[in-house]
């Protein structure tokens, strides 16, 4: 891999908030940083509720962001910006949902949900290539072209979830953001769903950037990976010096519930839990700070003094 | 024989698997199979379907008579009040001797048109103020306010005082009921839209750039077809009792237009003499009727457009 990768995808210091009532604010994602280089797989690891999706929805312009910025190969796209740098955004970031059961239209067939994005960009000239470009991306995804005059019911999870993988390619997008796109489905197929995004990515040379909360997908398919707990990175490094390396103690903690396929390991297994009142965080602040190359990690000056040490 | 002959792999197509189980669905062809299904609910649709074209070649029928014409005795002169059904007069007179027969259905006609005209007038208005309160943000404030507003006059008081106001006809019947009507129809659209708004597939729309109109027309209504029907369905018995109503208090449409309203005003007065209840009886049943109706299919449809039900 080359030294200097292009940036595709940029978030600095990034701030999502839900208000709900009048009361103060929920802040779901808080100061989060990290870039995203062309051609490769981000990972974005945490548990429930530790704000992955709310980072891949400000990427892709449903969340509003109450603070930072989002750039896409340098130029900001989160707030006001031009028409035609929306339509670009708009054709170039996808993004594949956690729910393949929630996310087609119902009362809408094949066709329509997949050419949905074709008839916003008006990116065919007759009618003739748009029902081309469908059929072509449904057979990318390894569906039949006659089911674009079928509905969504008629189909069972993975094929639904290919299908929403069928109207992301169909807008030629250079990024895809995939929330946890196999954790609601059956583990049978979920290889299947993974192996199809691998191939299209070798084929369109595509950038990912994958939310998952299990780790063995997470280091099957990512190249560098961000640990995120309650709304901030914790640590972020190449995948596998990630897994062989782990400094921050929750992802530590994260790591060693991973499951073992042994069962004699499995066994002999210690769960290390994660105590956020470990850091002694009251008079020396946390930083954001790269241990050692490529490998970011979240932690006062004591702490990162100890990591370092550790690696040494 | 040799063993590799015994076992020969089967020929194997995955597309060709992919391909098969599958029917040809279509929304509305599985909608109207489901409710086919629901007898009570056929059977009241054919009892609304005869009342209606009933209603429309009834005057045109051999010996009917004018709703409006006075009867009167060929001997005596006088008029014919209160004849009790018979076979001159197939549900009789009433109190100045008008043919009951030819009034109901002429009656029916007046109220089923302004229950059908204010019905659509109100679920109308109430889906498009509806879906942008609830879907377009920077309208939400305002409508939210304008609805208080309207919400804290009660709908009687608006409905009463236009009646009141304006010259006692069937477009002001329609006016009174439509000026307020649709702003429940509206909130419940809202709470509605609001439920299904943040759904992944509505999310999906949005990434991709689809306008809000479509998203409205497309993701949204779609998904409330089986309600709004309902809502319709139950509007117009509903309208037709707000006629009564008004006629109870004194607004309603003069006597020279029938309508049930009236009739069943008229019979009220009377309702306290037993041989003299025809008058009363005649028109409620058809009100009855028809709510029930409507009511019984409404239900029955807004099952049977939920494709949840479309097994
Ligand atoms: N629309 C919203 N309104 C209010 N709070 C929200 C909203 N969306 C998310 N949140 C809150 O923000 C936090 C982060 O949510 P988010 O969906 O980003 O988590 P997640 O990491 O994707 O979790 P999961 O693995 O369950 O998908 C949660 O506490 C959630 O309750
Ligand atoms: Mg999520």
């Amino acid at each position: 891999m080359p030294i200097e990768r292009e940036v595709l995808m940029e978030v600095k210091n990034l701030r999502v908030e839900f208000k709900g009532g009048s009361k103060k604010p929920f802040v779901a994602v808080d100061d989060v940083s990290f870039k995203i280089y062309r051609g490769e797989t981000f990972g974005l690891v945490g548990e429930s509720g530790s704000g992955k999706t709310s980072i891949g929805r400000a990427m892709v312009r449903i969340n509003e962001v109450a603070g930072g910025e989002i750039l896409f190969k340098g130029q900001r796209i989160n707030g006001l910006i031009s028409r035609e740098l929306d339509r670009e955004v708009t054709q170039k970031i996808q993004m594949i949902f956690q729910d393949p059961m929630a996310s087609l239209n119902e009362r809408a067939k094949v066709d329509y949900i997949v050419a949905e994005g074709l008839y916003n960009t008006k990116a065919y000239q007759s009618e003739a290539e748009r029902k081309a470009m469908v059929s072509q991306a449904l057979l990318a995804v390894g569906l039949l072209p006659e089911f674009a005059s079928r509905f969504p019911h008629e189909f069972s999870g993975g094929q639904r979830q290919r299908i929403g993988v069928a109207r992301a390619l169909v807008m030629q997008p250079e990024f895809i953001i995939a929330d946890e796109p196999i954790s609601s489905l059956d583990v049978s197929i979920r290889a299947q769903v993974l192996n199809l995004l691998s191939e299209l990515q070798q084929q369109r040379s595509l950038t990912y950037m994958f939310i998952a909360h299990d780790l063995s997908v997470v280091r099957f398919i990512t190249d560098r990976v961000a640990v995120i707990n309650r709304g901030q990175l914790v640590e972020l490094a190449d995948t596998e010096e990630l897994f062989a390396n782990p400094l921050h103690p929750y992802t530590r903690s994260l790591l060693s519930a991973v499951p073992i396929p042994d069962p004699a390991l499995e066994q002999a297994k210690v769960i290390i839990p994660y105590d956020p009142l470990g850091h002694d965080y009251a008079v020396h602040k946390p930083l954001w700070v790269e241990v050692t190359p490529k490998h970011f990690v979240l932690g006062n000056a004591a702490e990162i003094k100890e990591y370092r040490q550790r690696l040494a | 024989m040799e063993e590799q002959a015994l076992f020969v792999l089967a020929e194997r197509d995955v597309a060709d698997a992919e391909r098969s189980g599958y029917s040809d669905y279509s929304y509305w062809g599985s909608t109207i199979r489901v409710f086919m299904k629901n007898y009570a609910a056929v059977f009241c649709l054919g009892l609304l379907i005869v009342l209606l074209v009933f209603i429309m070649v009834q005057p045109y029928l051999p010996a009917q008579r004018d709703p409006n014409e006075i009867h009167l005795s060929q001997e005596t002169f006088r008029q014919l009040r209160n004849v009790r059904p018979g076979a001159e007069f197939w549900f009789g007179t009433n109190s100045i001797g008008q043919d009951l027969w030819a009034r109901i259905w002429s009656g029916t006609r007046t109220s089923l048109g302004i229950g059908i005209a204010v019905a659509s007038w109100n679920v109308l208005i109430g889906i498009i103020v509806g879906t942008l309160w609830g879907y377009v943000r920077k309208l939400e404030r305002v409508l939210t306010e304008v609805y208080n507003v309207l919400d804290n006059i009660p709908s009687t008081i608006i409905m009463t005082l236009i009646a009141y106001m304006l010259r006692p006809s069937i477009s002001t019947m329609v006016i009174a009921m439509g000026v307020t009507g649709w702003v429940p129809v509206s909130r419940f659209i809202r709470t509605q839209v609001i439920i299904i708004r943040d759904r992944e597939y509505n999310l999906a729309s949005r990434c991709l750039g689809t306008p809000t109109g479509r998203i409205i027309t497309r993701n949204i209504l779609p998904y409330l077809v089986s309600v709004i029907m309902l809502r319709f369905a139950l509007a117009i018995p509903g309208a037709i009792a707000s006629e009564v109503f008004l006629t109870y208090i004194g607004l309603g449409l003069p006597l020279h237009i029938p309508s049930l309203g009236n009739l069943i005003n008229e019979g009220r007065q009377l309702m306290m003499i037993p041989v003299m209840r025809y008058q009363l009886i005649f028109p409620s049943v058809v009100v009855s009727l028809i709510t029930i109706s409507f009511y019984v299919m409404g239900n029955a449809f807004s099952d049977a457009a939920d494709p949840r039900n479309h097994v």
